[in-house]
């Protein structure tokens, strides 16, 4: 019998409350193995984004604990990357300053900081923009140098809020893709919020349905990597996220 | 064809002329003596008689003195004390109050208590002209501190920034346009400061000289000041907006990209 190796993010009966708005995450329990994609979804207003934070450690839970790697998480930690819902970047710095934050905000940033940061930046597509502002760039293109960011210290944990979900249904796709390549190529575990569908099943190993602060369903997503494009059209993936909108319509609107 | 904004200035300046000629015309024509409207001309050859013979010069050096001496003052304590208020609520309580109150009171009412304190002199103005400047500065620093993104506060939380770097490395920043027009209000503010001040306890400089002008009546000298004062406010304005833009030339970026 093969032992199963203990999940990377381990969230067990966590609950949070904001004064106003009680048990906007409750009791949820949820693990997610090194280097899997897992992703969120559920409608607006629901505590995806509450649930993110605190797996995140810029909320502490109420009740119930979580673990990364095995130690309790207390606070935000550079192991930990985080794309938010708009690019949130800085307008008076560079792409290249933008991206070397996390570095700087810890160190004088070294040579071989500049080089991954360089290297970050073709992997996104954004070779030679590194001298731009961000005013200067597509909205595509601020949310790459986004996740380029949180990928600078090489976290272990990436949690993303809806990172594309201002951009168009082209751009997407490509940032999925080459998002995914990354991901897998640095075996990073991910973390992934969305209130796309389709988007929560190409990118995913399991899907999490949430619904009124719990996850009232988990799904497997049992299709084969690397995902390719094609893959969105097959019977599989479309019974998949049939499945996925059956689960949401299943509960009631939070 | 002339652009819309070349348009606009030669109008400008059209009307500008029309307006001199006139008033050139009424003061000639009409029958009111030089010292209640004296004429264009005559204003003109004081002001450059008395630039030429360097009589104005050390009023306006004094006057440009005092008001960047007092911006500067005015200027610093107002974004250290922003800064402070800003990142301490309970110093924002405890302080807020009595910044209120020292604003409410008009501070030209304060000169004669500033004169008992300080003497006739450079103090006196130096300190009004600084009272005057420390609020706009304040209150955009305050402002302009408080209103960064919360998802930009969240992002340094996440990647561990300390307070120090928080506040050097985003919130100024971030606030520095805001900053920013408050430092060209308080520009605008200094010059009303410091020719008032020179004319409540000065001996010296363009706010005493329109004093002197008044009791002299020498209506003339008196608008030749006022051109003086004007156009040091226009330097001084210029210089401030030449600074803004400097500052802000990352920020004002235009975007190239939809």
């Amino acid at each position: 019998m093969l032992i199963e190796p203990p999940p990377f993010l381990d969230m067990r009966r966590v609950s949070y409350s904001f004064p106003a708005y009680p048990n906007v995450v409750d009791q949820v329990d949820w693990q997610i193995g090194r280097g899997e994609v897992h992703s969120l979804v559920g409608r607006s207003g629901c505590g995806k984004t509450t649930l993110l934070k605190l797996a995140a450690g810029l909320l502490l839970p109420d009740a119930g604990s979580i673990t990364v790697d095995g130690d309790a998480l207390r606070r935000p930690g550079s192991q930990l990357g985080f794309v938010f819902q708009s690019p949130t970047l800085l307008e008076w710095k560079t792409v290249m300053d933008n991206v070397l934050l996390p570095a700087t905000l810890q160190r004088r940033p070294s040579p071989a900081d500049r080089v991954r940061a360089d290297e970050l930046l073709a992997l996104m597509g954004l070779s030679g923009l590194g001298g731009r502002f961000p005013t200067e760039l597509s909205g595509g293109q601020q949310s790459r140098v986004a996740i380029a960011r949180a990928l600078l210290l090489a976290p272990s944990l990436l949690l993303l809020d809806e990172p594309f979900a201002a951009l168009d249904a082209i751009t997407r796709e490509e940032l999925q893709d080459d998002f995914l390549r990354i991901c897998r190529l640095a075996q990073t575990t991910v973390f992934f919020v969305t209130h796309d569908i389709s988007e929560a099943v190409y990118l995913a190993d399991r899907v999490a349905v949430m619904a009124d602060g719990k996850i009232t369903e988990d799904l497997t997503v049992d299709l084969p990597w690397p995902r390719r494009h094609a893959l969105r059209y097959g019977a599989p993936f479309n019974a998949l996220c049939a499945q996925v909108r059956q689960a949401m319509d299943g509960v009631l609107a939070c | 064809m002339l652009s819309r904004a070349v348009l606009g200035r030669l109008s400008s300046l059209v009307l500008f002329v029309a307006l001199v000629l006139a008033w050139e015309m009424f003061a000639r024509g009409s029958r009111l003596s030089a010292l209640v409207l004296p004429a264009p001309s005559v204003i003109w050859d004081t002001l450059w008689s008395g630039l030429r013979s360097g009589y104005f010069w050390p009023h306006l050096v004094h006057t440009g003195t005092q008001l960047v001496l007092g911006l500067a003052l005015g200027c610093i304590t107002g974004f250290v004390g922003g800064i402070v208020m800003a990142e301490s609520a309970f110093l924002r309580r405890l302080l807020f109050p009595y910044v209120l109150v020292s604003q409410v009171v008009p501070k030209l009412a304060l000169a004669p208590l500033f004169i008992v304190w300080f003497g006739f002199g450079m103090t006196s103005t130096v300190v009004i002209t600084a009272l005057i400047c420390f609020f706009p500065l304040m209150e955009n620093t305050l402002t302009g501190l408080q209103q960064v993104e919360p998802r930009k506060l969240e992002l340094f939380r996440m990647l561990g920034a300390t307070r120090g770097q928080t506040l050097l490395r985003l919130k100024i920043p971030s606030g520095l346009p805001v900053i920013m027009a408050g430092f060209r209000v308080a520009v605008v503010l200094a010059l009303v400061g410091a020719v008032v001040g020179e004319f409540i306890g000065g001996s010296k400089g363009l706010g005493a000289l329109i004093i002197a002008s008044q009791s002299m009546m020498d209506t003339p000298l008196m608008f030749a000041v006022l051109l003086l004062i004007t156009a040091l406010g226009l330097v001084m304005y210029q210089l401030a907006t030449g600074l803004e833009r400097l500052l802000l030339r990352q920020h004002l970026k235009e975007t190239t990209k939809d």
